[in-house]
């Protein structure tokens, strides 16, 4: 029996998109109730079929993000997975990296336990009252010691995309790998990382790429060496204590998520029929709606620049003299509206913004999203504001 | 630690009860009154006391819709009965531990 879809108004798609496709989802149970088996292991053909499967998903995302070696797609468990793998396989004692004060946990707390382990050390580059790194910031920041840059795309605060082109140049003109966390890009912008001179990306699945929670992964270029920080059983060199070197068993141990995997292949699927194009145009602007909706009314305060080419879908608010967690659950529990409230695992970004310790409301609008929903939105926004100052 | 209707009471940097357990209704009147309510009406106890009574049947704070439905208000209408709103407000005074997600 099909549970009946929840009844509220979604615009937290930058927390996860929901709901997924139904496409997605059925593929899912079909594609896994067919070929569910553990990938390369065993010597049955459908364990050979499963394997196949998964190295034709990395082939298809190498593709679709620009990398140069399917093999060098490794799957993990969600960006932050992802993230983990990369920095902390990749930094050496004494080592620095560069990050920005828009980081999400993700990059921050792997960071800040490096260095209280006494490994590395870190700096910050800040970003603009619009929301942006400055390239000339990062090529600043860099030193002799700098072993990596780890940037995100896009803030999963603001929404505003950073320069990663110009930001690439620089790492490359510098000889540093450049990192970058696509969680919130992925599915929903073009990606080129030979291009871009990006070394590593991390990225998730449960986002843009419209697949289920517990899948996500890196493409790395053939540049970067990652070292194992995890191990054990890969399906080959049974025989060697020593986990495998090649990749991307390298950075994988144990049996994979294949039916993640096949929620991703779905995903893609899904996004080239319908046009990863179309669908960022829509999510444009219905933000750009949004915006202006709530730019209209008084002691209503927005965040970050107005450029919407220059942002995602992704929508800061907060209501003058009322904290965001209240306002928050009177958008659930009055209006059925399910926004993100609070510092969105990113303190460094509300603390620069101003927004301290309450942070602010998110909205962040997905596919599936309609105008009318976010006319919704506005007005619910409108009678909180009037009736607080009326109260 | 703080001397609070005449017990000594933990509270987090948020102003929230460590233990919710040591809530007393003279703790609730003196929280109140350093937030700007100088008396608590009927109305504030009823939303107090259906947060207390939610929290200890079910160990958690009610639901947006349960809130709603079990004072019969809406949120907006509680919010602005508490100077400090809902969660500083309301589910402080009621002595329910400080939500942990972040911003909540």
């Amino acid at each position: 029996m099909r549970e009946k879809l929840a009844e509220i108004i979604y615009l937290d798609n930058a927390a996860t998109t929901f709901p997924k496709p139904r496409e997605v989802l059925e593929r899912m149970i079909d594609v896994y109730a067919a070929k569910g088996v553990s990938p390369g292991r065993g010597g049955y053909d459908c364990a050979q079929e499963a394997d196949e499967l998964v190295s034709g998903v990395r082939q298809r995302l190498c593709q679709f993000f620009g990398g140069d070696d399917p093999d060098r797609v490794i799957f993990a468990s969600n960006a932050t997975d992802a993230l983990n793998l990369v920095i902390q396989g990749t930094v050496k004692p004494g080592g620095h990296v560069v990050s920005s004060q828009l980081e999400h946990n993700s990059v921050l707390r792997p960071l800040q336990h490096l260095r209280e382990s006494g490994l590395i050390d870190y700096d910050l580059i800040p970003f603009d009252g619009q929301g942006f790194i400055d390239p000339d910031d990062v090529s600043r920041a860099i030193r002799s010691q700098t072993q990596l840059v780890v940037l995100t795309h896009a803030s999963n605060v603001l929404g505003t995309i950073q320069p990663i082109e110009a930001i690439g140049a620089v790492c490359r003109e510098k000889g540093v790998p450049l990192i970058l966390d696509t969680a919130q890009s992925a599915g929903v912008l073009p990606i080129d990382i030979s291009k871009w001179g990006v070394s590593a990306m991390a990225f998730t699945g449960h986002k843009s790429l419209l697949g289920p929670t517990g899948i996500g992964g890196l493409v790395l270029s053939r540049s970067l060496e990652v070292q194992s920080t995890r191990f054990g059983g890969t399906g080959i060199d049974s025989q060697e204590l020593i986990h495998t070197q090649t990749y991307p068993h390298r950075l994988e141990a144990g049996t994979l998520n294949i039916l993640g995997i096949i929620g991703l292949m779905a995903g893609l699927d899904y996004l080239s029929a319908q046009g990863m194009e179309s669908i960022l145009l829509r999510e444009r602007a219905l933000a750009q709606r949004l915006w202006e909706g709530l730019a209209e009314l008084k002691r209503v305060k927005l965040y970050g620049t107005d450029r919407l080419d220059r942002r995602l879908g992704v929508v800061l608010a907060n209501i003058e003299g009322m904290i965001p967690a209240d306002v928050g659950a009177i958008l659930d529990g009055d209006f059925g509206i399910a926004t993100r409230v609070g510092l969105h695992c990113a303190p460094l970004v509300h603390q620069r913004l101003g927004t301290g310790r309450a942070g602010g409301v998110r909205f962040s609008v997905g596919p599936f999203n309609t105008e009318n929903e976010i006319d919704q939105a506005v007005e619910a926004i409108k009678k909180i504001a009037e009736f607080r100052r009326a109260g | 630690m703080r001397s609070l209707a005449g017990r000594d009471v933990f509270f987090d940097s948020e102003g929230f009860l460590v233990d919710p357990s040591q809530w007393s209704e003279e703790m609730a009147e003196q929280l109140a009154r350093e937030t700007g309510i100088s008396f608590l009406e009927e109305t504030h106890w009823r939303v107090i006391r259906f947060l207390r009574e939610y929290y200890l049947q079910n160990g958690r704070a009610p639901l947006h819709r349960e809130l709603k439905k079990g004072i019969g208000m809406t949120l907006m209408e509680i919010e602005a009965l508490f100077p400090g709103g809902i969660k500083m407000g309301a589910r402080l005074l009621a002595g329910l531990p400080n939500p942990k997600t972040c911003g909540m």
